[in-house]
């Protein structure tokens, strides 16, 4: 999958993909069929190899319905750690060949410091990745 | 307290009360209990929740944690 940027707008707002989040397929499923809904949302998301883990936004876990399986101790730069909700969901890639991820944990913290960004996709689904960055030419690719 | 910091109070607490003995018969693995109830260890995230939403249901609650003998702090840069 190549992500179109030029090397300005690389540079500026980081690499970045749409992507989808909802509860796990199991839920919709299996919800679907007793009456429960689980909205999904397409949100704009960081590729940040600064971050151990998947982030979201909280409002998200909310509006989604995910399900909540903990609590995970963070710490963000500057600031001190703090427990924050742990959460299951899927992550898909539409109009690309990425797999999905059917279940995979998110923490739902306050991005402040990237207002335009809803999700940060972290270390635990960039293991799954080649990530390819060209700063010079503004050409990111990410291959499976 | 609040409302969030309850969340799983029984669970984790009786994830502390095991947590030594785990540590030596299921490092890594995903432990999933419900209430008083250890319902079973998993090799991963995805495999504990699935099970858990098997036992639980749709709209059970239930903590699923990895058995570490130090709790990780996960750095967000």
């Amino acid at each position: 999958m190549k992500l179109p940027f030029t090397a300005t707008s690389l540079f500026q707002q980081g690499p970045h993909l749409e992507i989808l989040i909802s509860a796990t397929r199991v839920e919709v499923n299996e919800g679907r069929a007793i009456g429960l809904e689980f909205p999904e949302m397409s949100v704009r998301a960081l590729v940040d190899t600064g971050a151990s883990l998947t982030i979201i936004n909280p409002q998200i876990a909310a509006r989604c319905k995910l399900k909540q399986t903990g609590r995970q101790k963070i710490n963000a730069v500057g600031g001190e750690a703090g427990e924050h909700p742990e959460y299951a969901a899927s992550i898909f890639f539409p109009g690309s060949q990425l797999p999905s991820m059917d279940t995979i944990r998110v923490v739902a913290c306050p991005i402040i410091r990237s207002p335009f960004f809803s999700c940060l996709i972290g270390r635990d689904i960039l293991r799954n990745w080649l990530l390819k960055y060209d700063g010079r030419s503004g050409e990111v690719e990410i291959l499976i | 307290m609040p409302a969030e910091e309850k969340t799983f109070q029984k669970e984790l607490t009786i994830f502390e009360q095991h947590k030594r003995e785990w540590v030596q018969s299921h490092p890594g693995d995903f432990v999933v209990i419900a209430d008083e109830t250890i319902a079973g260890f998993y090799q991963d995230y995805e495999a504990a929740f699935k099970a858990g939403l098997s036992k639980f249901g749709v709209q059970g609650t239930f903590l699923v944690k990895q058995v570490w003998a130090e709790e990780p702090v996960y750095l967000i840069h």
